[in-house]
């Protein structure tokens, strides 16, 4: 064993040595031979010539030496990637076409894998995250998807009663106002319970974290901040850590700072404050979310004790549930609703991953991404492998050469693959880069400004060694045929020269219009899908969604944070919106609690006293409260009846008024202005709220652009309970919104120097409802003109390579006679060949995948006609036009030069 | 040149090079001379597989080269049996000889 490893050594680091030792030996032999030869009566070189006959090919026992001395993989490796890089450097805008167009493919499948990874299967930087395990609730007897979220007495509960965890905590996702003044500036909070942070084994960087101390009711508030939080805010100074920090307007002690890396467990929303649960009450005043019991606003995490599976922790969950229930039970809920809480059971599942919203959001966009990224790289490996195939035809003699020589197929097969390989490489070390940016770009892509994302892309080992494989892959692909084609030489044909070879050649390069069909097929496939997701996306900016989102500034203000009392409320915030509406440039201003589009919903179940109307889940109807200004301000269109105004006051006759679903849905065949309808009692046991219809209005949408219109009521704003602490105002404006903002600062600081505002335009609100679906049309767009254009230089090159090897015929055929259109004839017919087959395959291949894609949609079946042959009708365009060049080019053809050329 | 040369059969070349240089220390082209004189000139070793045999038997460790002087006097490589070598060719030489008298048995029984 040693032996052999000094040996092989010896064969790998002293090469130059062991060469001159194999020739020495081998001469000594073949000098013997022919001494011997020459004692038996050869003349001296008949005695040579004998010898040599009898030697066989001295490279050939060279190779087969060097074979043996069990290195020569390594050592032939190393001349392969000098040789490969000689080649490759011979046609250097071939090369860097084919390097740029292989990272383009292979940068964005990092790039979109790299996301996949951190959103979705990154554990999380905790000690043992295999160990976590996400709590849910479900009903025991209904069907229905497990939900995460707990209330405050559920949460004790399962703290107290759970016997499978080593550790469990709960937390809640929530956005603080850093600012002490107007303008509010944001953060990412969390609400934590007392053994969070250790519970995750996450150490502080500076001073202490949460202690189970700091979570008790009624508790002092105290802050942990994150480390870049600590690091951006505060510049990273000691100081910070006993210093205070004000959110929402209270101020609480900070006491330490985590460690970095540590963004919290919800991946895409890194935090910067954590407070205790307690201090939820901090917030809240009297009724907090501590209290109440169906304020469903906590998630739970537990660890998982190492001797205990999943299962097991599942059915001992399922046998405290019921006494976890019956102590968290609702009090003031019907007795229906009180049993099927007490139905509830818990259950968990693994959360090695942590929790992300954006794994419902992206996840499929995400894979199909994937998916249309992977078909660009296989174009682009179509590329290489016929640019391959003709740079194998055209070294035809070449190979034949060292073929003659003694060189194995197999050594020039592993030859041609190197260079292919040092290609895919290249490509790949170039994609990393642009993966790197176009990482940046797509987390801006899913962010928004109200809603912005954090992930931590760092390059991690799963990301290298996936874009290894890509490469490997890929090199390998786009290298077998060709190597396999060009190393299958005839040495006669090959020597023979011009005329024999370029037959061959054009033999060899015959699978290059399987390959460009093939590019054609895959570009349609992608340009189908392109079309499609343009066209949904274009449906939806274009849907008319009932009220004019131009022009519209939203200011939400907050009066509870500014410490208004409640019964003052209504008066300043009329007061605000009269100031509003007289600022000048202003056209309209109204205000309301919800604004359309924004994500947040209320809705309840509605009663009419009529047989044909609808009851049950049916029923259910959505609402908001409007000031009088506000339709006008919208742009939505009051159809019959009146709009709200000033007799419309909350000691007046509660009145509504309907969108025309709700109208169709509950007074089909009637005018419903002057009708009424019920809600359910506020608590059990009041009498039922009755609300009289004054007006109809068209239909808009409520909470997203692909929704079917909900049945929505509208009640007068004046008329609100009690609970108003923010409200939104809406600014119609002849200028851009946003040239707005000063002066509705200004104006609103005459009220009241306290209040905090964000502001945002409603086109805003609309555009970021769509950022899937602009993801996905602007990517899929983007990668289906990447292909349209890597199959266009596929064509090009093929058809050019066989134009070039038909030259002699075309000039024979011109000195025969024949017109220049016949020769184009000639070309077309071959591009016609390839371009019909793959539009073929192409549709087949259409038809079976995008059917994946139909819930992405939106208006449009995905066998949509007019998509397709739009597809269609561009792909042939770009083809003709891709064509066009050599085919003239074969038309110019001049016969004498064609045929001088031998 | 009327040799009536035959090819060896597989496996059999490591053997006949291990006996060759049993003796004493050989370099390449005295064993294929070696090897064709005592078999009487029916036994012709190919360079091409020469040469990768006493490789491949020097890294198994059974013979072990070093560089001499050869009879006419010039530098060349001599090959000599390993101890390990020594084990290997009588390990070998008795299974050939058991395989060798079974195949005869049976030619000349049926």
């Amino acid at each position: 064993m040693l032996n052999d490893l000094r040996l092989r050594l010896r064969a790998l680091f002293r090469r130059k040595a062991v060469e001159v030792e194999m020739d020495e030996e081998l001469r000594f032999h073949f000098e013997n031979q022919v001494a011997k030869l020459m004692r038996s009566g050869w003349t001296p070189a008949e005695a040579q010539r004998r010898a040599r006959l009898e030697f066989g090919g001295m490279e050939q026992i060279k190779e087969e030496y060097r074979e043996a001395r069990g290195v020569s993989f390594i050592g032939t490796f190393v001349q392969d990637i000098r040789f490969g890089l000689r080649i490759l450097g011979r046609t250097p805008v071939i090369t860097c076409v084919a390097v740029v167009s292989l990272a383009l493919g292979i940068g964005a499948h990092t790039a979109i894998f790299s996301l996949i990874d951190t959103v979705m299967l990154r554990l999380l930087p905790v000690q043992k995250p295999e160990e976590l395990v996400l709590l849910a609730r479900t009903h025991a007897l209904l069907e229905s998807d497990p939900t995460p979220s707990f209330t405050n007495a559920l949460w004790e509960e399962v703290r107290d009663h759970q016997d499978v965890f080593s550790g469990v905590f709960s937390w809640s996702d929530s956005k603080f106002d850093l600012s002490r003044g107007r303008a509010v500036r944001q953060a990412n909070g969390i609400f934590t319970s007392g053994n969070y942070f250790r519970t995750l084994g996450v150490p502080p960087a500076a001073g202490r974290l949460m202690a189970a101390a700091d979570d008790q009711p009624g508790c002092p508030g105290v802050a942990v901040l994150s480390y870049g939080f600590w690091q951006d805010h505060f510049g990273a100074a000691e100081g910070a850590v006993g210093g205070t920090i004000s959110l929402d307007h209270h101020i609480f002690q900070i006491v330490g700072v985590s460690a970095p890396g540590f963004y919290g467990v919800e991946i895409g929303q890194n935090f910067d404050v954590a407070v205790p649960v307690c201090a939820a009450a901090i917030f809240d005043g009297k009724e907090s979310r501590l209290e109440h019991r169906s304020w469903w606003w906590l998630r739970i995490i537990g660890r998982r004790k190492p001797a205990i599976s999943v299962e097991q922790i599942n059915a001992r969950l399922g046998v405290i549930s019921p006494e976890v229930f019956a102590g968290a039970l609702p009090p003031d809920w019907d007795p229906q609703g009180k049993k099927d809480f007490l139905k509830l059971r818990l259950v968990s599942s693994p959360a090695a991953t942590g929790t992300s919203y954006l794994r419902r959001r992206f996840g499929e966009p995400l894979h199909i991404l994937m998916a249309v990224v992977g078909l660009v790289l296989l174009i682009a490996c179509a590329n290489i492998a016929s640019l391959m195939l003709a740079r194998g035809a055209a070294r035809n003699k070449e190979i034949a050469v060292r073929k003659a020589l003694g060189a194995t197929r197999a050594r020039l097969i592993r030859q041609l693959l190197t260079e292919c390989i040092l290609l895919s490489s290249a490509g790949a070390v170039l994609g990393i880069l642009f993966a790197r940016w176009g990482n940046a770009l797509l987390v801006h892509y899913i962010s928004t400004g109200r809603n912005p994302v954090f992930l931590d892309l760092s390059l991690d080992g799963r990301v290298l060694a996936f874009t290894a494989s890509v490469a490997v892959l890929t090199g390998t692909l786009f290298g077998v045929l060709p190597a396999l084609r060009s190393t299958k030489v005839s040495l006669s044909a090959a020597m023979k020269g011009q005329q024999a070879e370029e037959s061959e050649r054009r033999v060899r390069f015959r699978p290059g219009r399987c390959i460009v069909a093939f590019q054609v097929a895959l570009s349609l496939v992608l340009l189908v899908t392109a079309g499609l997701f343009l066209r949904s996306f274009v449906k939806l900016v274009t849907l008319d969604i009932g009220f004019d989102r131009n022009n519209v500034l939203v200011v939400n203000a907050n009066l509870k944070t500014a410490k208004v009392p409640r019964e003052r409320r209504l008066a300043v915030y009329q007061d605000i919106e009269n100031r509003l509406r007289a600022l000048s440039g202003v056209v309209a201003a109204g205000r309301s609690v919800m604004t359309p589009i924004s994500g947040y919903e209320w809705n309840d179940r509605i009663h009419v006293d009529s047989p044909n109307a609808p009851t049950g889940e049916a029923s259910l109807c959505y609402f908001n409260y409007v000031s009088p200004g506000y339709f006008g301000t919208m742009r939505s269109p009051i159809l019959t009846g009146r709009g709200f105004d000033a007799r419309d006051t909350s000691t007046a006759t509660s009145v509504a008024i309907i969108n025309q679903t709700l109208a169709r849905k509950f007074f089909a065949g009637v005018n419903p202005t002057g009708k009424y309808f019920r809600l359910d009692p506020a608590k059990p046991g009041q009498p039922a709220p009755t609300i009289q219809i004054v007006g109809v209005i068209k239909d808009a949408k409520y909470e997203s652009l692909r929704e079917e219109t909900y049945a929505t009521a509208f009640f007068p704003i004046a008329q609100i309970p009690e609970n108003d602490e923010e409200e939104n105002f809406e600014i119609r404006s002849t200028a851009p919104p946003t040239a707005l903002i000063s002066a509705v600062q200004e104006s609103i600081a005459m009220v009241n120097k306290e209040i905090p505002l964000e502001f945002h335009t409603l086109r805003q609100q609309v555009d970021d409802s769509l950022v899937q679906e602009r993801l996905l049309a602007t990517l899929s767009g983007f990668f289906g003109g990447l292909a349209l254009l890597l199959a266009m230089i596929g064509l090009y090159g093929a058809l050019s390579y066989l134009v070039t090897l038909r030259r002699r015929e075309f000039g024979i055929r011109m000195a025969l006679g024949a017109l220049p259109q016949s020769i184009l004839g000639l070309v077309m017919r071959d591009l016609a060949v390839v371009l019909i087959g793959g539009v073929g395959a192409g549709a087949g291949l259409s038809f079976l995948t995008v059917r994946l894609l139909q819930k992405m949609l939106f208006g449009l079946s995905p066998h949509d006609p007019a998509t397709i042959a739009a597809a269609i009708g561009l792909l042939s365009a770009v083809a003709l036009l891709a064509g066009y060049l050599p085919a003239r080019r074969a038309m110019r053809v001049d016969p004498i030069v064609a045929l001088r050329y031998e | 040149m009327a040799d009536r040369r035959i090819d060896l059969p597989q496996g059999t070349l490591d053997l006949l090079i291990l006996r060759t240089v049993a003796l004493e220390p050989l370099h390449g082209w005295a064993i294929s001379e070696r090897i064709h004189q005592i078999s009487s000139k029916v036994l012709f070793v190919q360079q091409g597989s020469l040469y990768p045999a006493l490789h491949r038997l020097e890294r198994k460790d059974w013979i072990t080269a070093r560089w001499g002087v050869s009879e006419n006097n010039r530098r060349a490589k001599f090959y000599e049996l390993t101890r390990l070598g020594r084990k290997q060719l009588e390990l070998q030489e008795s299974t050939w000889r058991t395989l060798a008298a079974a195949v005869a048995q049976i030619l000349e029984t049926t």
